[in-house]
């Protein structure tokens, strides 16, 4: 088992070659920003608009709507996340569209949309239970793309004065598709930016998976729950306590990192001493994945946790429609993965291990302090995972198996780029980002089955190119 | 000592140059090649296997011979290349119907199937057991007679290579030497035509070593063909009746023992191949490359040598 | 205080999930202690079979023996869907394979355009129907105190348990011929094997389709006594039968089907205790808060297990098929 990062020179100055043109796209896009959106960045509990990647069905997208799009609408207590039935919530958008709903006993409703556009959703605060008032903004604005099903419009009640925080309630911005059928490239176009995204974020966790399976072998399924991990804590830090967010991203990198210093000090290093072989390894990794989930939904409980953060339109590129955080999470990774790559290449530590992955025996021979190299992989490892829970956590609602559900993907996108190699990982994150937003478009495969053509995608690569991508043969005899 | 040995028999046809023809070839390989990222790890033009008789394939570390074993044996895919047995190609043919057509290796590094028994590891290694189809195995009755065969014929196998008071243990629990002799023993249980031993001797103790040249010579006597590779000079010298030399992917050189050992391309081979080997491997060079030398120098009084070492072998002492 | 909850935990010897999680992991034992292959995705073959026979029958209308024969054909084919690919890759590519190939199943099948096949979310009842009437014990109240059955539970308890031992004798045969040589060989290290003349992508593939089709069957007797749920069938059932056939020992027959009856009963004891210090205000825990401490305790026990003792409970150390 050898498969490892090998110093391709070539193959990893592409890799900075490509982050350096997705850098200055990115930052191209920066500087053309909507000053009308940008100045309205207060906090309104919702998530992401145009992506879905929670594998169970958003609340109120489990009904199957004819439409193309549907607001998903979802009203709880906050004290204790019960949910409010009867309440009555009016949706009002373009070309004069207007409907009321009212919750049902689960505390959902769906509204069906046929126009994309943006859309207003007011809760009569005379239909919620006495004595409790709106938390953030109602009326609240909602931005629905093409082929958005159950965009979110999460209500928490709480007691007390109305709205904690001082929402200045948006008005609504002149909607830019003006609410015909969406055209190709209204439908494509923000696929395309949401699945790069995406498939950031995996990267980051990607590419721990993939070092620490360079430097030590071990096929990590509790990778997982190190970037719900992060989630938890960016939640805790910015939700909970109400902390800036880059207090709660900062915290999760730290705290992640540490997370897996502890992990690799108290768990595998020793049964590595032990010598114990990388199949029972792999168990006990499921062990630990499972133990850790349900570790994480005994504190937080069973439901969706949401970190405050704007749902409005921050930068609008022709069809495509940008959060504040879709535009600053890509930037963040971009800039690690630049680090990363930096580090790997130029620093003594990342040239040891690469060494280390290449050649575990060798590199001891010739003095690298194997150990130390692995407890910093899991240190990066754990900080990397924990950074990209916490981003995720500005993108859609984190939970207690947050980490679990994408944790397939991060599989696939590592064995996509080929085991063990970092440029790889991030190669197949984009890949699998990407198709797991296209591959919805148009109705072409239902939308909860997008994670299903992201694995098979995965497999049929597997019959023609078992090493991956990028990845190398194994040697026999 | 030497001539119960040793054949005097003419393999070849015309001078013994690298990819000569040979008079009776069991095996025939054309434009073999492997390379490994840029790397020519086995690059054969042509190279024919005489029959019935122990052929030696030396080289120094990295010269291409397990791989040239893996690719034979089809356990590796070769870029490309042609090779058959008995006339019958054997390209492309997957590694298992290559042991099913008389072809059987065994591997540098053992391969003992450790929790199973000793006898079930020599079991593993007969052929036509129908039993070992899913449903055939389920009425004991349909393949307990062929069991009963395979059994005495393992047991006679172990008798011979000392390892019959162990038949019950388990394969973990053999010694590193009497794995080498086992994974032997198990390749012979389904009486190949062509054994191709990869390193039998490595690793393995002197007076071991002693008994495991009496066996490599016992399977010409009984008609076998014999390929080994090896890094001993001596046991060369001492069984093989013919030698080819491999360095970087290449045969560098054929013949008969003791003129091939003399071949300045054999010790240019050897020693070429310091300048660039890292200090780990050069250590075992050096030895090899020493041997090398001696006979070199002393080549006249090598078949003396020879016969000498031969003797030890026999009464089973320290070859050196 | 009321202690039924000791009674009913040894009730768990007779529970469908008892039985049917025996024989999944009888097969998990084939896949994973006797042919090294790494399966993370038992749980699909289980939801596999599972739908075979609850779709044949309920929705199909087919006779049990027919739905019966497609929940073989469901697990053979998916085998042979995840053997091809992978079977011939390294051993960690099985299981990434499995386990996503397991999420892909349980995914597809809850999806609402085809929900009038499979009930979506909902899952299937009523695939009991044939298997009931064929019942031929009279219709009273069988056992004693908190463990009462009526004819159809104790019906099925026996027709289950009567399959767990022909299955367990199967592959017990299986495994003393020389076809079972082979596999335990393939575990040891396929290469060897391999030069020996046996086909071993092939043999690997046999032992898939033995335990997917075990796996497929064990679900056939958990819904037919319940019901069919999809998320039933998540990733946490196969991390659930790793614990049992390592609980029992992963080389052996006898193992996983009494590891499953342990697992069930210690999981039904622990949460009884748990229930108890609860409702006595000994422990100071939300009733949300009690459900995932049994999948807390499954995940470090497995932990331990695979650490401390990889032969099982019962084994003997040097029988472990891997080094612990
Ligand atoms: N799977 C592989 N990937 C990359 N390089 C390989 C692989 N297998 C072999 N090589 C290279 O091919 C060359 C030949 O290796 P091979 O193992 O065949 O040598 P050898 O002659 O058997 O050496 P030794 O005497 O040390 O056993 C070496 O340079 C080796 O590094
Ligand atoms: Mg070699």
């Amino acid at each position: 088992m050898v498969t490892a990062l090998r110093s391709r020179p070539r193959v990893i100055r592409l890799f900075v070659v490509v982050l350096a043109l997705m850098f200055a796209a990115t930052a191209f896009a920066f500087s053309t920003v909507d000053s009308a959106s940008a100045q309205s960045l207060s906090s309104a509990k919702s998530s992401a608009p145009t992506v879905d990647t929670t594998p169970t069905p958003a609340p109120g997208s489990t009904a199957p709507t004819t439409a193309a799009q549907s607001i998903g609408i979802w009203i709880r207590i906050a004290a204790d996340k019960s949910n409010v039935p009867n309440a009555k919530v009016t949706v009002t958008g373009p070309s004069g569209f207007s409907t009321t709903v009212v919750s049902g006993a689960d505390g959902r409703a769906t509204v069906p949309i046929e126009k994309t556009g943006t859309y207003k959703v007011l809760l009569d605060k005379s239909t919620i239970p006495a004595g409790l008032s709106v938390l953030g903004d109602n009326p609240r604005d909602v931005q629905v793309d093409a082929e958005n099903q159950g965009v979110p419009a999460y209500y928490l009640l709480g007691d007390g004065a109305a709205g904690a925080t001082p929402a200045p309630g948006k008005t609504s911005s002149p909607s830019t598709s003006s609410g015909n059928t969406p055209t190709f490239a209204e439908v494509v176009f923000p696929r395309i930016a949401t699945g790069l995204i995406y498939g950031l974020l995996i990267a980051l966790a990607s590419i721990g998976v993939s070092l620490i399976y360079g430097t030590t072998g071990l096929n990590n399924f509790a990778h997982g729950e190190l970037v719900t991990f992060g989630g938890l804590v960016g939640y805790v830090v910015s939700g909970v306590m109400h902390m800036p967010s880059w207090l709660g991203i900062l915290s999760a990198l730290v705290f992640g990192g540490i997370f897996g210093y502890l992990q690799d000090l108290g768990l595998w290093k020793p049964l590595r001493k032990r010598g114990i072989g990388l199949i029972p390894l792999m168990i006990v990794s499921i062990g630990l994945s499972l133990a850790l989930r349900y570790i994480f939904n005994f504190i937080f409980g069973p439901d969706l946790l949401v970190t405050p953060s704007d749902s409005s339109s921050f930068l609008t590129l022709g069809p495509v429609h940008l959060r504040f955080w879709d535009v600053v999470s890509p930037i963040i990774c971009i800039v690690v993965l630049l680090l990363v790559a930096f580090a790997m290449l130029r620093t003594r530590i990342g040239k040891a291990t690469r060494a280390v992955a290449d050649n575990r025996s060798l590199a001891a021979a010739t003095g690298i302090n194997v150990e130390r190299v692995i407890r910093i992989v899991w240190v990066a490892g754990g900080a990397l995972a924990g950074l990209s829970g916490a981003l995720i956590g500005y993108y859609q609602p984190v939970s207690w198996e947050t980490g679990a559900s994408i944790l397939l993907l991060i599989f696939a996108a590592v064995t996509l780029g080929g085991f063990g190699s970092a440029f790889g990982a991030l190669v197949g994150s984009l890949i699998i980002g990407l198709l797991i937003d296209l591959s919805t478009s148009y109705g072409f495969i239902p939308s909860n089955l997008k994670l299903v053509a992201a694995l098979a995608v995965m497999i049929v690569i597997l019959l023609f190119r078992p090493q991956g991508i990028l990845g190398r043969k194994d040697r026999i005899g | 000592m030497a001539d119960a040995t040793k054949d005097v028999t003419v393999l070849q046809v015309g001078e013994p140059l690298p990819g000569v023809p040979k008079v009776d070839p069991i095996l025939v390989a054309h434009g073999v090649r492997r390379t490994f990222g840029g790397v020519n790890a086995v690059d054969v033009e042509h190279v024919e296997i005489p029959r019935n008789a122990i052929t030696a394939l030396i080289g120094p570390n990295g010269a291409g011979k397990t791989t040239f074993f893996n690719l034979l044996t089809g356990f590796d895919k070769p870029d490309s290349g042609t090779w058959s047995l008995d006339g019958k190609s054997l390209a492309n043919v997957p590694a298992y119907k290559v042991a099913r057509r008389g072809m059987v290796r065994t591997f540098q590094l053992t391969k003992a199937l450790s929790l199973l028994s000793v006898l079930e590891n020599m079991r593993l290694g007969a052929g036509s057991q129908g039993g070992e189809r899913f449903l055939t195995s389920l009425v004991t009755r349909l393949w307990r007679k062929r069991e009963d065969e395979i059994t005495a014929q393992a047991m006679e196998l172990l008798a011979r290579f000392k390892l019959d008071t162990k038949a019950d243990d388990y394969a973990a629990s053999l010694s590193g030497g009497q794995r080498k002799l086992l994974e032997m023993a198990r390749a012979l249980m389904s009486k190949p035509e062509l054994v191709m031993l990869d390193e039998p001797m490595a690793g393995v103790n002197p007076a071991l070593t002693q008994s495991l040249l009496g066996h490599i010579l016992n399977l010409k006597k009984e008609g076998m063909t014999v390929l080994f590779v090896e890094h001993d000079m001596h046991m060369v010298q001492t069984i093989a009746d013919w030698v080819i030399v491999m360095a970087e992917g290449k045969i560098v050189a054929e013949g008969y023992p003791d003129v091939v050992m003399r071949d300045q391309a054999v010790i240019d081979a050897y020693l070429g191949a310091h300048h660039d080997t890292d200090l780990g491997s050069l250590t075992g060079q050096l030895e090899v490359a020493k041997d090398l030398g001696d006979s070199f120098l002393v080549g006249e009084i090598s078949d003396e040598i020879r016969d000498e070492k031969a003797d030890h072998t026999m009464e089973a002492t320290d070859g050196k | 205080m009321d202690f039924n909850f000791i009674p009913l935990a040894f009730g768990e010897i007779v529970s469908p999930l008892t039985i049917g999680y025996a024989l999944a992991a009888l097969g998990l034992a084939v896949h994973f202690g006797f042919t090294g292959l790494l399966n993370f995705g038992q749980a699909g073959f289980m939801a596999v079979g599972g739908y075979a026979f609850a779709i044949t029958t309920v929705k199909f209308g087919w006779p049990l023996g027919w739905a019966l024969v497609a929940t073989v054909v469901g697990a053979v084919l998916f085998a042979l869907l995840l053997g091809i690919p992978t079977l011939r890759l390294r051993a960690d590519y099985l299981s990434i394979v499995t386990i996503a190939a397991a999420e892909i199943v349980r995914y597809t099948v809850k999806t609402p355009s085809i929900s009038q096949y499979t009930g979506g979310s909902d899952g299937i009842n009523g695939a009991s129907r044939d298997f009931y009437a064929m019942n031929p014990l009279p219709d009273i109240q069988y056992g004693f105190g908190v463990l009462t059955y009526n004819n159809n539970q104790l019906w099925s308890i026996l027709v289950g348990w009567t399959v767990v031992i022909i299955a367990a004798v199967l592959v017990w045969q299986l495994m003393r011929s020389p076809w079972g040589r082979v596999i335990k060989g393939i575990r040891e290290d396929e290469d060897a094997v391999r030069s020996l003349g046996k086909n071993v992508t092939w043999y690997k593939m046999q032992s898939l389709i033995l335990g997917g089709v075990l796996g497929g069957l064990g679900t056939v007797l958990i819904i037919i006594p319940t019901s069919l749920q999809p998320d039933n069938y998540g990733t946490q059932t196969t991390f659930f039968l790793y614990t049992i056939v390592l609980l029992g020992g992963a080389t052996t027959v006898l193992g996983p089907i009494i590891g499953s009856i342990i697992f069930w009963v210690v999981l039904q004891l622990s949460d009884g205790i748990l229930t108890l210090l609860v409702n006595n205000h000994l422990l100071p825990l939300s009733s949300v808060q009690q459900g995932p401490i049994r999948f807390i305790i499954v995940g470090i026990a497995l932990m331990l297990l695979v650490i401390f003792r990889p032969q099982g409970i019962f084994g003997k150390k040097r029988e472990a098929h891997f080094s612990g």
